[in-house]
């Protein structure tokens, strides 16, 4: 595998995107590098689960590869990239679900207290975000880590605004019930 | 030493969160394989039409689910819908019959999805308006024609 520093200036992101589109996978290598950390740290907050964030981060790196001819420039690239993954962690979650869970609306727990304790690469305020019930942390890192506008948030979830406010409350009082309660 | 109040902690914890998380394991070589078959990103839409008629099929089947469980003021048995859908769901697997599944464990997916079409039915004879049972026999029809069209679309092969 190659290495890349990682201030790599924009300019020379740029390049490396256009050698990705005519097919180069060295250069996709070197992008990947710059990229995954982001990516599997968005991956894992919105999954809480390892395993599936793990899933979802080569998802998102399949499906770039496959659709970067769609990136224009107009925006900067981690913008896009960032978006292409939060969207297709929120879609692995769904196709996670089971056909009940889809048909009755049953949104999944996160990590109980020592999974979230035990899980690597996570402090403080990550270890509260991966045990908050699936709809309120997905709103919660959208919108307080990502820092999305509920109205964004709504129409990725399929939501009404008014329910992503209330699931971002919801979060909030759980968070910090199981802070003073630590 | 006091505890900081939530609203702090909170401030101070999202301003100095690193969004940068390492994964514990090397997740490249997995997508190396999945992209190595296709050496070249796509260009434009260019041989979409299988998906095409994949999606149009979905599209039709719910549009049918929902003009019989919705629109149409008199309900249709639950026969006739299941006929319909045996129709499309064996049109799809003659369709793909000389093409290679993406996972070798569908057809057993296929038999739970059955199984799970045959426990409503079997409810839908006591109570054959039930609306909830309707809409979930609908969701296990659904989901029987995207799995046959998912595990025989051309994607890649392994992640």
């Amino acid at each position: 595998m190659l290495h890349v520093k990682p201030d790599q200036p924009a300019e020379c992101e740029n390049a490396l995107i256009e050698r990705v589109k005519s097919g180069d996978q060295s250069a996709y290598t070197m992008l990947y590098q710059l990229h995954i950390k982001r990516v599997y740290g968005l991956c894992l907050r919105l999954l809480a689960d390892q395993s599936h964030a793990e899933d979802a981060a080569q998802e998102v790196f399949v499906q770039v590869w496959h659709k970067i001819a769609m990136f224009d420039g107009r925006s900067q690239f981690s913008t896009w990239l960032y978006s292409v993954a939060s969207n297709i962690a929120i879609n692995y979650l769904r196709k996670q679900k089971s056909w009940v869970q889809k048909v009755v609306s049953i949104e999944q727990d996160g990590m109980d207290e020592q999974s979230a304790k035990d899980c690597k690469g996570l402090n403080g305020l990550d270890k509260l975000i991966v045990r908050l019930p699936e709809r309120a942390r997905m709103v919660f890192v959208l919108f307080a880590v990502e820092g999305y506008r509920h109205e964004e948030i709504a129409e990725q979830l399929g939501i009404a605004v008014g329910s992503s406010k209330s699931q971002y409350h919801r979060a909030r009082q759980l968070l910090q019930e199981w802070y003073e309660n630590e | 030493m006091n505890k900081p109040n939530f609203d702090d902690f909170l401030d101070k914890s999202l301003n100095t969160l690193d969004k940068e998380i390492t994964p514990q394991k090397d997740l490249w070589a997995g997508i190396e394989r999945a992209i190595v078959n296709t050496n070249e990103p796509e260009q434009s839409a260019v041989t979409l039409w299988p998906k095409l008629s994949a999606i149009a099929a979905c599209t039709v089947a719910a549009l049918v689910a929902l003009n019989m469980f919705v629109i149409s003021p008199k309900p249709q048995p639950v026969v006739a819908i299941s006929d319909y859908f045996a129709q499309q769901k064996q049109s799809l697997l003659v369709q793909y019959k000389n093409q290679d599944a993406l996972t070798d464990n569908w057809q057993t997916q296929l038999q739970e999805l059955e199984e799970a079409e045959y426990a409503i039915k079997q409810a839908l004879k006591n109570e054959p308006q039930n609306q909830a049972l309707l809409t979930m026999l609908a969701q296990i029809y659904q989901q029987q024609l995207d799995l046959i069209n998912k595990v025989h679309a051309p994607r890649w092969q392994s992640i």
